[in-house]
Formats: structure tokens, sequence, C-alpha cells
């Protein structure tokens, strides 16, 4: 049992964290005191476990744990964030729609081709301006599995695949908070829906192809998200009253 | 006593507005439960910690930079100013103090005894 101690210390760590590590996906809503102790876990992980089995979902760090420390930032202390993270990337068979084949030409055999569909992101939080942010990434990952076959009648398969990606913010006002149109539109990538009643909502929608490189990950969920801010004066964002 | 300049929150900014104990460097009013054990303030502080996420400050370093972008790919220079002015004390929001966004330190929002009108 040589990963004995490892373990033991897994164990210690935050439930969110251990789910993370076992299951690769987190689904909790909690108040920003309770987030900071499942970041304080995440950041004793690198230094505890040197198991790559056992490591972290790549964008844990790179989203997870950044998105937290900003949401915790807007949100009051009795405020709530949820997040459902599925990090198990989009390979996973609940993920993966129906193929199809089709025939190939020349020293291609034949094409297979299907789709993974991967809502791997969904956070909810209670602004301290008593407005409500919903953010979604969803990536659409499109498989083709190309059967060749070579001059000297040897058989080769390569799979190559492409995705896309829908990232979404939703912004739900309160009641009679004031909206403003901004100045200038949002980017093209960037498309924006008002819809007015007792509470205004506002959403953006973004489809990005190809989907951002992990390191820009963050950059976009946060590019997204600030379309429905623009739509609101600042003086309007800040209340004596929680 | 100044109140505390220090700007609050990401999307939704606020200014702490508590009285104030030290002045950064940086010209920022700073509260004890702002300032650092160098004797500045929040923003100064996380500069330092641009890279890591695991730093409690981050968010407020990133926070800058983050305006930066997103004007610039919005291709709004009022969100940013929005952002720039709040940050440097220009921005007179009325009753621009905050009612505490989570600090990290188990404050709550709802004992008011700390906050200062102007
Ligand atoms: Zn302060
Ligand atoms: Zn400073």
């Amino acid at each position: 049992m040589f990963w004995r101690k490892t373990r033991a210390a897994i164990e210690r760590f935050h439930p969110v964290h251990q789910g993370l590590i076992w299951q690769r996906t987190a689904s909790v809503t909690l108040p920003p005191a309770e987030w900071d102790a499942v970041v304080a876990s995440l950041a004793r992980h690198a230094e505890t476990v040197k198991r790559r089995k056992w490591r972290l979902p790549d964008r844990t760090v790179a989203v997870l744990v950044p998105l937290i420390r900003v949401l915790c930032e807007d949100v009051a202390p009795k405020g709530a964030i949820g997040i459902t993270a599925d990090l198990r990337g989009p390979k996973v068979p609940e993920k993966t729609g129906p193929s199809r084949k089709f025939p190939g030409r020349g020293r291609v055999r034949n094409i297979t081709e299907w789709f993974a569909h991967d809502p791997w992101l969904a956070v909810r939080a209670e602004l301290r301006d008593g407005s409500v942010l919903e953010l979604t990434v969803t990536d659409r990952v499109r498989y083709r599995r190309i059967h060749k076959v070579n001059p000297r009648g040897k058989h080769k398969v390569k799979t190559k695949s492409k995705a896309v990606q829908r990232i979404t913010a939703r912004r739900t006002l309160q009641p009679g908070q004031e909206v403003r149109r901004p100045g200038s539109p949002p980017p093209r990538s960037v498309g924006v829906r008002i819809k007015s009643a007792k509470r205004t909502v506002i959403s953006a929608t973004a489809k990005l192809g190809p989907a951002p490189a992990e390191q820009d990950q963050l950059q976009w969920i946060l590019a997204v998200a600030t379309e429905p801010f623009r739509w609101t004066p600042p003086a309007a964002t800040v209340r004596r009253t929680a | 006593m100044n109140p505390c300049a220090v700007t609050t929150g990401f999307f939704v900014l606020g200014r702490c507005g508590r009285p104030s104990v030290t002045v950064c460097r940086c010209g920022r009013s700073v509260c004890a439960r702002h300032v650092d054990p160098q004797g500045q303030c929040p923003e100064c502080a996380a500069a330092q910690a641009y890279a890591d996420p695991f730093h409690p400050g981050w968010a407020r370093g990133y926070r800058r930079r983050y305006y930066e972008q997103s004007s610039g790919m919005y291709n709004d220079a009022v969100w940013y100013s929005r952002f720039d002015s709040y940050d440097r004390g220009q921005f007179d929001a009325g009753d621009g103090f905050d009612v505490g966004g989570y600090d990290g330190d188990g404050f709550d929002g709802d004992d008011g005894n700390d906050w200062v009108d102007s």
C-alpha cells in the first residue's frame, strides 16, 4: 500500500476537493467563506498528491479556482455560489452522440463521425447588488475516425477532433434596477438579448470556434460575463442594503 | 479620518469606506482590514501575486487587467473608466460606499457598526 499515506491525506481534503479527485465532478452551492475553504484545500493538492492518476482535472486550477475567486468578490457573506462542474472531459459515454459512417474515396476506406456534447460548467451566483449571475460553458466536439489503406495495403486509423464552445452569461436584475444601453455594441462573437420584465434579464451568448485554449478559457468566460454588467450604470450596482 | 478607499467587488464595484488606519504608497487610504503587513492596499499587494489564483488577493490584482482586456474587446472606453475612476477614488456614486462584499474574514454585512457614510 505504497499510496496509503496519500490516500489518507486526500481524505482530509475538503469534500468538494475530494469529489474533483475521485469523480472529477462537483455540484454544490456554498457561501463564499466555504468556497474559500475549498480553494485552500485545492491549494494543498500539488504538494500532497504526486500520483498522476489522482491529479486534479486541468480546468480546476485554470478555470474553477480563479472563477471562484472572482465571484467571491461580488457575493455578500450570506450569498451563495452554486457550481456544477463536470470535468471528466468529452469522451465519457453519456456525452457521446450516435455515430455515422461515410464511404471514403481513394485510399480512405471510410470515415466515422460522431459528436460529443459536453456541458462542463454551470454557475449561479447571488451578487451583492441583488442581481443573479448564471454562467454556462458547453463544448461540442466533432470526432472523425478516418480509416485509410496505404499503397502497401496497410490499414491505418486516425481520429481527428474539432471543438467549438458556447458560453452563456445571464444576469437577472433586481426589480427596479436601472438599465442603460451601453455606448458600444458587443463584439461580433457575443450576442445579447434583453428581456424586460419585473426583473430584467440580460443574456449574452458567445459561440467560439475553435474552443479557446486552456490558458485563454477564463478570460473568455469573463469576457462574455462582461456584457450583462455593461447594461447597468455603476451607481445602481452599489447598494447600501444587502 | 479618511474612509478606506479600497475598491471592492469585481463586476459589482463598491468602495470599502471603513475608517482608514494608514495611507498606501499609491496614495489610497486603507483600513485595518485591508492593509497588508507591509502597509500596502490589496491591489498593490496583489500586483505581486498576479499569476497564482490560489493567492487570496489574486482577483483584486487581476481585476485591472480584466477591465483593460474587456474594454478593449468591447471597444468600450467607458467600461474601463468606470473601473479606473472608481479605483482612483474620483467616482462619486452618491452613496458609493459598500455594504461589504465578501472580505474573506467572516465579516457579516448586516453588522453596520463599522460603516461610515461619507
Ligand atoms: Zn477597507
Ligand atoms: Zn496601494
